[in-house]
C-alpha cells in the first residue's frame, strides 16, 4: 500500500506574523477531501481559533486546484459515511464561520464542492482568474451540500445561486467578482503577496474589535435590527473599556498612527 | 443589613439592591454537589429575608453556568440512598425565592444546572451558552424539573427533543424558543443580568413578589383560577403605601420612589 500522507502533511499550517495559513497539500488529487484532509483541516482549523497568537486565518491550496471538492475514490462508501462525514463538515464550516477571527480564502484554483463551501464560509475571497465556484452535484445525481444552500444565496441571491446548483455550471472569477462573492481578481503571482499585505494589515489591528464586528454581523444574520442594535451596544461597550481604543483615541488626537496591541478574542482584562 | 455570607462554593456580592450570587466551584465547571446546593439555598434564603434586597442575580461566572450533578459522587448510590439524600428534592428555596432572581449564563447549563436556569424568572444567555438535558445520556432522566419545566416553557415536542434526545441547544434557539430572554455577548451576560435586576430593584416590591407569584400560578392552574389569584392580588395592591405613591407619582408627572410597604 502506497504511503498516505499523514494528517499533518495533507494540510500545511503555519503562523507567521499573527496570520495563519492552511494550505490543502495533496496537489496530486487537486485537494480532493479525503477523511484525512477533513481531520487534519478541522484540526487547524481549531488551532488557529484557540492560538492568541493567531488574529487572522488564511486559507489556500497548493498546486493548481483551490480544492476539487469530496475526494471521489471515497464516493462509493459514501452513504454508510454520510453522517460522520457531514459531522465533519459542519464542525469545519461552522468553526470558521463563528471564530471571531477575520478568514481570508486565497483562490488560487477551482474551489468545488465541499471547496466551494470552504471557500464561501471565509469572511473575504481573493482569486485568481482561473479561479471557479462549481457546485456540480447535480451531474451525479446529488443535492447541494456543505452549507452551500446557505452560504451563497446570502452572497449573491437565491435565483443566481439556484441557477448555478440546477445547472452545475462553474461560476468564473470575474462573473464572481462582479456579483460580490469574490473580493478581488488578481493575477497568480501576486494572489500570496495581496493576501498577506491585507491579513498582515488585519493582524495589525485592533483585533478584539475585528472579533466583534465578525460576531455583531454572524449574530444579526438570525436577529432583527433591533436586537442587532443591542447586541452591537454591549459590544461596544466592552470595546470602549480596551486599551485598543484609548490608543486609538489618542493617536486621531495626535494626529499618528495608532498601535494596537490586539491580544485574542476574549473578555478585557 | 444581613453581614457579608462567606461559603466554600458559592460567592454572595451585595451591590446596592442586588444580590449577585456566583456558583464557585470553576475547576469541576461548577458541578452541583450537596454542598453547593446547600450553600446556595442558605444563600438565596438570606437574600430573600433581607428587606434591602430587591431582585438577585444568579450565574456561574464568566465561562460556564453549571455543568449538572456531580456524577462521580452518584454512580454507586442505591435508591435508598439517592432518596435519603434527597439531593433533586432540595431545590426548594430556589424555586421558593419571591423576588426576581435573573440567571445570567455564560457556556454549559446541563443537567441539573439547566434546571437551576429553569427555576428563575427570567433568562440573560452569553451567545455561547448552550442549554440542555444529557441526563438520559448516563441511563437516568433529569431530576430537578427538566420534564416538568420544559414542557411548560418551550411546549411538548422541544422539551420531547431535550429529555429524550440529550443533545443541548444553542443560546439564539433558546431565545426563539422563549427560553432566553435575551442574548447579549458573552462578555457582557453578567452585567446585562445586573442591570435588568436593579431596573427592578426600583420597582415596587409587594408588586413585584404578587406579580411573580400570579405568573408562576398561570402554569399550576386552570384559567379561571388564575384569574382569581391574580384580581385578589391587584385588589391587594391598592392596600399598599406604594400603590399610593406610584399612582400619585405618575399623576404628578414624576418618578415614584417605592418603600416596599
Amino acid at each position: 500500500m502506497a504511503e498516505a500522507k499523514t494528517a499533518v502533511e495533507v494540510v500545511r499550517y503555519t503562523v507567521e506574523n499573527g496570520v495563519a495559513w492552511i494550505r490543502l497539500n495533496r496537489p496530486e488529487t487537486m485537494n480532493a477531501v479525503n477523511g484525512a484532509l477533513r481531520r487534519a483541516l478541522a484540526d487547524s482549523v481549531k488551532q488557529a481559533d484557540r492560538d492568541e497568537a493567531v488574529k487572522v486565518v488564511v486559507v489556500t491550496g497548493e498546486g493548481r486546484a483551490f480544492c476539487a471538492g469530496a475526494d471521489v475514490r471515497e464516493f462509493q462508501s459514501r452513504e454508510g459515511a454520510l453522517e460522520g462525514i457531514q459531522q465533519d463538515y459542519e464542525f469545519l464550516l461552522s468553526r470558521l464561520w463563528s471564530m471571531a477571527k477575520p478568514t481570508i480564502a486565497a483562490m488560487n484554483g477551482v474551489a468545488a464542492g465541499i471547496g466551494a463551501s470552504l471557500a464561501l464560509v471565509c469572511d473575504l475571497r481573493y482569486a485568481v482568474p482561473q479561479a471557479s465556484f462549481v457546485e456540480a452535484f447535480v451531474k451525479i445525481g446529488l443535492t447541494v451540500d456543505g452549507g452551500a444552500t446557505w452560504l451563497l444565496p446570502r452572497l449573491l441571491g437565491s435565483a443566481k445561486a439556484l441557477e448555478l446548483f440546477y445547472t452545475g455550471d462553474p461560476l468564473n472569477a470575474a462573473e464572481a467578482e462582479r456579483l460580490g462573492v469574490v473580493n478581488r481578481v488578481v493575477e497568480p503571482e501576486r494572489l500570496e503577496p495581496t493576501v498577506r499585505e491585507l491579513a498582515e494589515r488585519l493582524a495589525a489591528g485592533p483585533s478584539h474589535a475585528l472579533g466583534a464586528i465578525k460576531r455583531s454581523v454572524g449574530y444579526a444574520m438570525n436577529a432583527t435590527l433591533e436586537e442587532s442594535m443591542e447586541f452591537e451596544f454591549h459590544l461596544q461597550g466592552v470595546q470602549m473599556r480596551r486599551v485598543d481604543f484609548k490608543e486609538g483615541v489618542a493617536a486621531f488626537l495626535e494626529k499618528r498612527q495608532p498601535r494596537f496591541q490586539g491580544g485574542g478574542s476574549g473578555p478585557p482584562a | 443589613m444581613i453581614p457579608v455570607m462567606e461559603y466554600e462554593n458559592v460567592l454572595v456580592d451585595l451591590d446596592g439592591p442586588v444580590g449577585v450570587v456566583t456558583l464557585n466551584r470553576p475547576r469541576v465547571l461548577n458541578a452541583l454537589s450537596p454542598v453547593l446546593v446547600g450553600e446556595l439555598n442558605d444563600a438565596l434564603g438570606r437574600l430573600d429575608a433581607d428587606p434591602e434586597v430587591r431582585a438577585a442575580v444568579l450565574t456561574g461566572g464568566p465561562r460556564v453556568f453549571a455543568a449538572g450533578a456531580d456524577i462521580g459522587d452518584m454512580s454507586e448510590r442505591s435508591p435508598v440512598e439517592q432518596l435519603q439524600r434527597d439531593q433533586t428534592g432540595r431545590w426548594g428555596p430556589v424555586a421558593a425565592f419571591t423576588k426576581p432572581l435573573i440567571a445570567a449564563v455564560n457556556g454549559y447549563a446541563l443537567g441539573g444546572g439547566c434546571e437551576l436556569a429553569l427555576m428563575c424568572d427570567l433568562i440573560v444567555a452569553g451567545d455561547s451558552a448552550r442549554f440542555g438535558q444529557p441526563e438520559i445520556n448516563l441511563g437516568i432522566i433529569p431530576g430537578a424539573g427538566g420534564t416538568q419545566r420544559w414542557p411548560r416553557t418551550v411546549g411538548k415536542y422541544v422539551a420531547m427533543e431535550v429529555n429524550l434526545g440529550g443533545a443541548p441547544i444553542t443560546a439564539q434557539r433558546a431565545y426563539q424558543l422563549g427560553l432566553v430572554n435575551k442574548v447579549v455577548p458573552a462578555e457582557v451576560t453578567i452585567e446585562v443580568a445586573r442591570g435588568i435586576a436593579h431596573q427592578l430593584a426600583a420597582k415596587a416590591p409587594v408588586a413585584l413578589r404578587l406579580a411573580k407569584e400570579s405568573v408562576n400560578r398561570a402554569l399550576e392552574t386552570s384559567l379561571q383560577e388564575g384569574l382569581a389569584v391574580e384580581r385578589k392580588n391587584f385588589y391587594f395592591l391598592f392596600a399598599t403605601e406604594d400603590q399610593k405613591e406610584g399612582m400619585r407619582a405618575f399623576l404628578e408627572k414624576r418618578k415614584a420612589q417605592f418603600a416596599g410597604r
